[in-house]
């Protein structure tokens, strides 16, 4: 059966035309494989977690630490926090790093390319803690100055980052960024929801201190993510929710905590989620997502460059790195208006801020249409959607 | 209650009898001439239709008693949902306006208006038409 065979939504048709789903950068399909998963879960193995020693709760601790087990492997971490996604690791940074090691006049430095949940928390720590917030501006080419960066990285704490632009697929020279910041003394979070689908990483030589990414944006099932935390740095950490599952012992006089990562899961986890999260982890190893990678930023590349030629403006940079994400105007068509024609042929895009307000601002537009292809999408498909631009274009500019 | 007035009834149908969503699209592109202009330079914090991807603007006025609505928006789909509105309810008395339901956009097959959210333009017109209306009629 074929990688894109796997996925039963792609055989669905939308307004009469086949789908052609192209807003991966928001979210991924799911393949049977996880689909399966969390339905046999559900109909087999359904019980909680970490507490009782009857089979089926055995089972159920099976199937969500094998999640936790496989990210490790998979990225080479010594510490994973099971998250609901991108959002809650990031606040769980802020939340149990940040309010134990930021206080009044310390430094955070941002950029201006940062998805809303890698700024909100951050702005809302800063008003409760009189933390001070810098901004890397984002250039013309729509890379980050690094001028900008270095200068801003005088006496900061802490440098959150994103790993690759959901609005511009463009990724980030973190390598370099997380070095500056150590030689610093900053710590660093990168938000890799973007990044991790396209790339593996090795946590443990990539140096960055904190990492969030979300399991729906590879194939994964929503409402579960992780947070890889180095070992200083998970020390370092408070806990922030409590409840069930996270402490040690319980009195009426206080409490002791886990000393591992379940400190900071409290309450019942998502259980199917990272039976579904560990059936996909599995799944991308089925192929080989480095060449799928070129294959798909190849895919993108060209997309662009049509579009440029059919007289539209195409934010973003498709180089090997980057992620395969085109984010275009039309200089007449607005960009809500494309999509409904491009939703009435099958196409699904993207239209809107993408979360990313700051930046749409830097680039002096209120958003744009997107078109972000994953691993099942073909060559054919990129072809029907310029065609259906140069349609669109020719009746409707 | 709600109330659906004939003409209103004569635009979903019709639009109802076409069977491809860009056919519908582009009969309601041609609505965006319905709606009373709202000129850009009369566009303000109190018309701007918030939440809304594009820019949208709509102003309510009641005169001797019957409702007229003027809008402009930057997205054809919602100006021609403005048109259609505005078919709907231009010369109505408040009361029978604001029986109007949000139904009608999906009725004619061409976007969800049921949950208010920031990518339902849409919706977010209409709510803020609807509100104007009891504001001013209060």
């Amino acid at each position: 059966m074929s990688l894109r065979d796997q996925f039963p939504i792609l055989q669905r048709e939308v307004n009469g035309y086949p789908l052609v789903y192209l807003d991966n950068a928001a979210t991924t399909q799911k393949p049977q494989v996880v689909l399966d998963a969390m339905n046999r879960y559900y109909s087999q193995s359904n019980a909680n977690v970490h507490r009782a020693v009857h089979t089926l709760a055995g089972e159920a601790t099976e199937g969500y630490e094998s999640c936790r087990s496989k990210l490790k492997q998979r990225f080479n971490a010594d510490k994973v926090i099971i998250t609901s996604g991108t959002t809650e690791a990031i606040n769980l940074v802020a939340h149990a790093w940040g309010r134990a090691n930021l206080e009044k006049g310390d430094a955070v430095v941002l950029t201006e390319m940062e998805h809303h949940s890698d700024i909100v928390p951050w702005q809302m720590l800063a008003e409760e803690r009189g933390v001070e917030l810098r901004y890397v501006p984002v250039t013309q080419h729509f890379t980050l100055d690094m001028d900008a960066f270095h200068h801003a990285l005088e006496g900061a704490k802490l440098v959150c980052v994103v790993h690759t632009s959901n609005v511009l697929g463009v990724r980030n020279p973190l390598e370099e960024i997380i070095a500056a910041s150590h030689a610093t003394g900053a710590k660093v979070l990168v938000d890799a929801a973007q990044g991790v689908p396209h790339s593996t990483v090795d946590f443990a030589t990539f140096g960055a201190d904190f990492m969030a990414f979300s399991a729906h944006k590879m194939c994964g099932p929503t409402g579960i993510g992780a947070l890889l935390v180095q070992p200083e740095a998970f020390e370092e950490m408070q806990p922030f929710m409590g409840g069930g599952d996270m402490i040690e012992i319980v009195t009426i006089e206080g409490s002791t905590y886990q000393t591992n990562e379940h400190k900071f899961e409290a309450g019942t986890p998502r259980i199917a989620e990272a039976i579904g999260w560990s059936a996909a982890l599995d799944w991308m190893d089925s192929f080989d997502l480095d060449a799928e990678h070129e294959r798909l930023v190849d895919i993108a590349r060209w997309v662009a460059d049509e579009f440029r030629e059919m007289g539209m403006t195409v934010y973003g940079r498709h180089g090997p790195d980057d992620a395969a994400v085109v984010s275009f105007l039309h200089p007449t068509i607005n960009s809500e208006d494309m999509a409904h024609l491009l939703d009435a042929r099958g196409f699904a895009v993207r239209t809107g801020h993408h979360c990313a307000q700051p930046l749409l601002n830097r680039l002096g537009i209120t958003g744009t249409v997107r078109a972000s292809f994953y691993v099942y999408n073909t060559r054919e498909e990129a072809e029907g959607l310029v065609k259906e631009l140069k349609e669109i274009t020719e009746k409707f500019a | 209650m709600t109330f659906y007035p004939e003409q209103l009834r004569e635009l979903v149908e019709e639009f109802q009898e076409v069977e491809d969503k860009r056919e519908r699209l582009e009969m309601l592109f041609e609505l965006a001439e319905e709606i009373m202009e709202l000129p850009a330079d009369e566009w303000s914090e109190q018309t701007r239709v918030r939440g809304c991807q594009s820019e949208a603007h709509v102003r309510v006025s009641i005169d001797d008693g019957l409702v007229h609505v003027f809008g402009a928006a930057d997205a054809k789909l919602v100006q021609g949902l403005m048109g259609v509105l505005s078919i709907a309810i231009d010369g109505l008395t408040p009361a029978q306006a604001v029986l109007i339901p949000a139904d009608f956009a999906q009725d004619m097959g061409l976007t969800n208006t049921l949950t208010p959210s920031r990518s339902n333009g849409f919706r977010n017109m209409y709510d803020k038409v609807m509100n104007e209306i009891r504001q001013q009629s209060e």
